[in-house]
């Protein structure tokens, strides 16, 4: 009896064990969507309108859908303070579970790079990252829909320039960005535009100490007297560097920011001064859209989640929305094409490689005019979307130009050259050989 | 040849060609140290009276401004705002004299300097949960504080004076004399200097060790605010802010931990020498940002020399 019992409780053990060795995912039939969050640290104040939309678009879907195809979605935040090595941590943490990646910065996302490659999990980093994760054949498992820092960077010059790039010869242009590896990502892209197109080409660095006190870095645009500013700022340093234009006479309709520097939070500290100032955005809000809607009533009003006063109508949380649609929209495409309600990370994979955002597909997840069409194939995984110049008029921003789109054909050689050259350093560097676009 | 050139002739070539641009240069390099001489002070302050190494006062600058924005947009008008936040930064010091320092007297100061790493941790998480972590704008304006800027025209040139900034300089200047007044003149500024010359000695002669810390990080709290205020009008109130802290560190090795006198000239030497090299010497030669390591180097050369810092004590112990 004795031996009985130490073979019942042996096995009991063991089932527990077993039990708990499912992932998540499967046992509550649910899709575990791990974000590596950053709501606490220097950064915070830009991290919480992006985390709030993407945490609230989920919750939409299964409050009003009960999720996708009748699976909830289990959204959860591991937080970073946007720090790299915390980052590294999250995912380590999650990865035993995760159907996706969200690394939330240029730094974790080029650590857990290569680590995508062995865990097959989904890298989605939507608007950031490595410029050539596009490189769907190089980079298997990361995707940086709807455009990357490079589009970013071109449909500013084309915007500048009026769409005749040569016309910025003799022009200086002068990259204020933070000395991180987010802020120097369009470096390569600029020199090889300036050499190409005949202008002068200038990158100064922020740190990371020095965001709320540019002073230096703007005595240095006074000296070189640039014909415009573009800034990969972020955080604080947005909001100080608006400050010091302000101070230093810089015209702000010549200061254009990527679109990580075009937050509603950081331009209100600057107000009226900052009137003019422009940043190119692959998002629009649009606060009475559908979607916008159903997140007022099935979220918010319902009081499931709470955000920040005026919050709602800022860029930064409808591009959080916009970010989980990506997510829910490859979950929805894989499990349609495998049949199956609960995905894999190598299925989801799959949905993410043939995302097809066109106007009705739009239209239909009632996110008209916020975003432009864009689609996804296994060899394109950014796929490439155009953007607006949206204008800060002392209180909102507002769009101020058509539909921009990146010149590829000037992108695509640098892109290729770039991630052969990634895939060349970290051998051995598996691809995709299936991929026959 | 052409390096000498450019590090020994072209720098001052410059700054005789363009003296406008050198005044801006000069007076961004000294609003950039009056700005960290007051970051400096308020670990001084605590190091001078217990030998803590404050490793919170960065989150208590975030503290101080997030909890006067936050009595702002409740409703309270701008100057009650700033009497409560006075009340709310004493009533922190005493509850961090009660709970933290008061168990840990006579212990090693590596426990001391840690419990101020765990006080950091709490002020971020209970910061975050009364004021959430968005950016806020620092109620410049109805605190009478101008916005403006004064502008000058010399040698053809301009020099742009925000208003803003002349308020932190004039403000920080009356603040330090207060406080240098405070601690020469006053009984209680006497006690402070004696306890940060001799614990033991002055506990003697019947000084309250617990109310001096009360009070020092009551000035401490003071100091935060009026950094929070002077920064916070320039990027917004946020938990960036509490990076500026780090900005300190090579002011107090050049100053040295104990001295007053030395937070203020440390800080506006670093603060002028760094902008005159990242402009003259960095930014042309080595790709700009020198501003993250320069007053490093500066004050391990100075340390190579003296130490002690410029002002700091010269500690002998015997053993």
């Amino acid at each position: 009896m004795r031996l009985f019992g130490k073979f019942a409780l042996v096995g009991a053990a063991m089932a527990v064990s077993t039990a708990l060795a499912i992932p998540a995912s499967l046992a509550e039939d649910s899709l575990y969507l791990p974000n590596l969050a950053y709501r606490t640290g220097p950064f915070a104040a830009t991290g919480i309108p992006l985390m709030d939309g993407q945490r609230d678009y989920i919750a939409m879907l299964n409050a009003r859908d009960g999720g996708l195809n009748g699976v909830k979605l289990n959204y959860d935040e591991c937080e970073t303070g946007y720090n790299t090595e915390k980052g590294v941590e999250c995912y380590e943490k999650t990865k035993d579970k995760a159907l996706v990646t969200q690394p939330w910065s240029t730094g974790i996302t080029l650590q857990v790079l290569p680590k995508s490659n062995v865990d097959k999990i989904p890298i989605l980093a939507p608007g950031y990252g490595f410029s050539p994760m596009a490189e769907g054949k190089i980079f298997q498992w990361a995707f940086n829909p709807p455009a990357s820092y490079w589009d970013g960077a071109s449909m500013i010059l084309k915007y500048i320039s009026g769409g005749n790039l040569d016309s910025l010869k003799g022009k200086k242009i002068v990259l204020l960005h933070l000395d991180a590896p987010y802020g120097k990502e369009p470096i390569p892209l600029f020199e090889d535009m300036a050499k190409k197109h005949g202008f002068t080409f200038l990158a100064i660095p922020v740190g990371v100490k020095e965001m709320q006190n540019q002073s230096a870095q703007w005595l240095q645009i006074r000296r070189e007297k640039p014909d415009y500013v573009l800034m990969w700022g972020w955080g604080a340093m947005n909001a100080g560097a608006a400050s010091e234009a302000v101070k230093t006479h810089f015209p702000m309709d010549h200061f254009i920011g990527i679109w990580w520097s075009g937050h509603d939070g950081d331009m209100k500290t600057v107000g009226e001064g900052g009137k003019g100032y422009k940043s190119i955005s692959w998002s629009v809000p649009v606060s009475d859209a559908p979607v916008m809607q159903d997140i007022k009533k099935y979220v918010l009003d319902a009081k499931v989640n709470t955000i920040g006063e005026g919050e709602f109508d800022w860029v930064f949380y409808q591009r959080g929305v916009l970010i989980s649609m990506f997510l829910t929209e490859g979950i929805k495409t894989a499990q349609e094409h495998f049949n199956a309600k609960v995905i894999t990370p190598e299925q989801l994979r799959w949905g993410l490689e043939n995302l097809n955002f066109d106007e009705a597909r739009i239209k239909a997840l009632g996110a008209d005019g916020m975003i432009a069409p864009f689609k996804t194939t296994c060899a394109d995984h950014a796929g490439h979307a155009g953007g607006w110049i949206l204008q800060w008029d002392g209180s909102k921003f507002v769009k101020a130009s058509d539909l921009l789109t990146a010149d590829r054909d000037a992108i695509v050689p640098l892109e290729q050259a770039k991630a052969k050259e990634y895939a060349e350093a970290n051998k051995p560097w598996p691809t995709n050989d299936e991929c026959k676009m | 040849m052409d390096l000498a050139y450019q590090i020994l002739v072209k720098p001052f070539s410059d700054m005789v060609s363009a003296p406008d641009f050198l005044m801006q240069v000069l007076w961004d390099g000294l609003v950039s140290g009056v700005l960290y001489a007051l970051i400096a002070l308020g670990f001084v302050l605590i190091f001078k009276s217990s030998r803590i190494f404050n490793f919170a006062q960065g989150i208590m600058v975030v503290f101080a401004a997030l909890t006067l924005v936050g009595f702002y947009q409740a409703g309270v008008p701008a100057w009650l705002a700033v009497l409560l936040t006075l009340a709310v930064m004493f009533v922190l010091a005493v509850a961090i004299e009660r709970v933290v320092l008061r168990p840990l007297v006579n212990q090693p100061d590596i426990i001391l300097f840690m419990a101020t790493i765990g006080i950091t941790y709490f002020l971020v998480g209970f910061g975050e949960f009364v004021f959430g972590g968005e950016n806020k704008v620092m109620i410049t304006e109805q605190l009478h504080i101008p916005t403006g800027t004064f502008e000058f025209k010399p040698f053809g040139g301009f020099v742009s004076i925000s208003q803003t900034d002349l308020t932190a300089v004039i403000g920080a200047g009356i603040l330090v004399t207060v406080l240098l007044v405070f601690l020469s003149r006053t009984k209680i500024g006497r006690a402070i200097r004696a306890l940060g010359d001799d614990h033991q000695a002055a506990l003697s002669v019947g000084i309250s060790l617990s109310m001096i810390w009360v009070i020092v990080w009551f000035i401490a709290g003071i100091i935060a605010l009026a950094t929070g205020i002077v920064w916070g009008a320039r990027a917004g109130v946020s938990f960036a802010l509490e990076v500026i802290a780090y900005k300190a560190l090579p002011v107090l090795m050049l100053g040295g931990l104990e001295s007053v006198l030395g937070a203020i000239v440390g800080g506006l030497a670093i603060g002028i020498f760094e902008k005159l090299f990242e402009i003259y010497w960095g930014q042309p030669l080595l790709g700009g940002n020198t501003e993250t390591w320069f007053a490093f180097v500066f004050a391990l050369i100075v340390l190579l020399f003296r130490p002690q810092g410029m002002f700091g004590e010269k500690i002998i112990e015997r053993v």
